[in-house]
């Protein structure tokens, strides 16, 4: 049965030990942040954060969502990378450090802008899902160290299960009509399961996200057909056609002649 | 924090442009059927160097250039990078043993050369082949992401390939009509000129189509990415440098020497003035597209 991580962002409460527990487990080097005007740091992931809180303001309230990779069972990550080095491994989505020739092509087609590139290995890094961890029977870092339980690791159907049971609550008994259950069937089913308080978008998720490859045939001929057709057209007017009429015309005034 | 940056959008010039040249080159012997070879092999010795440079520089972007041969290990026909790998290797090898063939050629009889000949004609098949796989990789290649810009539509490679076909021609131009020899017949460069006009119309069209397309689309952040290119923080590269610069000034210009003869009045420096546009446009449509996907 596959595991997965179940992120209640209604019971998260910003402190970011997510964020701490990951950079202590995986031996992640601190970041030169910057001041955002709240306690959101550092601005965004990257090669050497794999998870981070996410703070949205509205009148009265703060979202917030912890931002990590997904494990999609459709990885788009997976698909375009040029040289094998993403795989699963069992639910886990791996970027193989010694395979990983730092393209960039992952950064661009993760519809989550999960892997970032590092300037000191060069490849491209993010969360492992501590496989190191779950392969021996113990939870990631995050959802061991998350205060409010707001971080929880386990069996996947029984995570969706207890996330659906989650939103009715939120809905019939604390005032959050949007609250809904991400993560069950997107992207051919996520490993990363969260109970949201508003719409996806609110909280910075695409509402459908597709997998980066699901146009590839189509953007083929789109480029093959305009070379085939529409470039081809004024060579064969030009030179073509233009050289059959000159001869038909030569044709022609010979014929006068005789 | 940018991943793909300038050494990215000049390789999808330079390869466009390569690739263009070459099928511009093929095509325009193919038709008149005369084609003593000329343009393809400018085409080709101009071409695959500037494909190299290319490779180079995209070697160079890699995080990690000394791995770039675990590219040659995979064939991964998902992944247009991994396709776009063998593409490029497969038409430079072709092109390197194409100048070899015609390089031994003039240095043999003529009867040992028609063998020689037969070769190189059949391989220059295979070169226009790939030289389009060439041209709608580079697009192929962006749209295969999650970036609105590029993703939003499935015109981004028509684009790509219009341009290329576009600055590919004008390279030949400017390389058949300067230096103190002409390469080329007059009249050859004066059909290229006017062929020029055409692509330059379709590209216009495509582009048209692609903001349209992606002013429509229901994908979220298309109508963002739109934005900044005709009102955005890239208005100015997108209006001066690709509608302007790439487009309507050599549209105009080269319409004003349809059909006259390259020798006459002005004519020839309107002509290559116009290709010296229409090669920067292509180079600033990639940098405002590559760049614009990322913001």
């Amino acid at each position: 049965m596959p595991k997965a991580r179940l992120i209640d962002t209604s019971k998260c409460t910003a402190c970011r030990g997510c964020q701490v527990a990951c950079k202590q487990w995986n031996e992640l080097p601190a970041e030169e942040t910057k001041q955002l005007g709240t306690y959101e740091n550092p601005p965004h992931l990257s090669g050497n954060t794999w998870i981070k809180v996410e703070f949205r303001e509205r009148p009265g309230e703060w979202l917030f969502r912890a931002h990590t990779c997904m494990h999609c069972v459709d990885a788009s990550c997976e698909k375009v990378c040029p040289t094998g080095a993403i795989s699963h491994q069992g639910e886990v989505v791996l970027i193989d450090q010694k395979q990983c020739i730092g393209c960039g092509y992952c950064v661009l087609a993760c519809p989550y802008n999960v892997p970032h590139r590092d300037e000191i290995t060069g490849t491209a890094r993010k969360c492992t899902f501590c496989i190191d961890r779950i392969g021996n029977g113990l939870e990631p870092a995050c959802a061991k160290t998350c205060p409010p339980g707001a971080i929880k690791f386990g069996e996947r159907a029984d995570l969706i299960a207890m996330a659906e049971q989650r939103v009715q609550t939120l809905i019939s008994d604390y005032g959050y009509p949007n609250a809904n259950v991400y993560g069950a069937d997107e992207l051919g089913g996520l490993h990363t399961i969260y109970v949201l308080t508003e719409r996806p978008s609110a909280l910075g998720l695409p509402e459908t996200p597709e997998v980066a490859t699901s146009t590839v045939l189509a953007q083929w001929l789109s480029g093959v057909v305009t070379a085939g057709v529409l470039a081809a057209l004024p060579f064969w007017l030009l030179f073509k056609r233009k050289k059959q009429i000159e001869a038909e015309q030569k044709s022609k005034v010979e014929g006068g002649v005789r | 924090m940018t991943t793909w940056s300038a050494p990215i959008w000049l390789y999808l010039w330079l390869a466009g442009m390569a690739g263009g040249a070459y099928f511009a080159a093929f095509l325009a012997e193919r038709f008149t059927g005369n084609g003593n070879g000329q343009l393809l092999r400018i085409a080709t010795y101009l071409g695959a160097p500037l494909a190299v440079v290319g490779v180079i520089l995209l070697v160079a972007d890699l995080g990690n250039p000394i791995r770039f041969w675990h590219l040659l290990t995979v064939f991964k026909a998902v992944s247009p990078m991994s396709i776009g790998t063998w593409i490029l290797l497969i038409w430079i090898g072709v092109a390197v043993v194409m100048a070899i063939l015609w390089w031994a050629e003039a240095s043999l009889s003529q009867e040992a050369g028609r063998g020689l000949r037969q070769i190189t004609g059949a391989l220059s098949w295979i070169g226009f082949v790939f030289a389009i796989l060439v041209m709608a990789y580079t697009g192929v290649l962006l749209a295969t992401s999650s970036q609105p810009l590029w993703t939003g539509t499935l015109l981004l490679p028509a684009l790509f390939v219009a341009s290329a076909v576009s600055t590919g021609v004008a390279m030949l131009i400017i390389s058949g009509a300067t230096g103190r020899t002409r390469l080329v017949p007059g009249k050859m460069v004066s059909r290229l000129a006017e062929a020029d006009a055409i692509l330059i119309v379709v590209e216009l069209v495509v582009l048209v189509g692609y903001a349209i397309w992606l002013s429509a689309s229901s994908t979220a952040g298309t109508s963002e990415a739109l934005a900044l290119l005709t009102s955005g923080a890239l208005a100015l590269p997108f209006w001066l440098g690709v509608v302007l610069l790439a487009l309507l000034i050599p549209l105009g210009l080269e319409f004003a020497s349809w059909g006259k003869k390259l020798e006459t009045g002005g004519v020839w420096r309107t002509v290559i003035t116009s290709s010296v546009f229409v090669i920067l446009g292509g180079l600033i449509l990639r940098a405002v597209i590559v760049i614009g996907g990322q913001i």
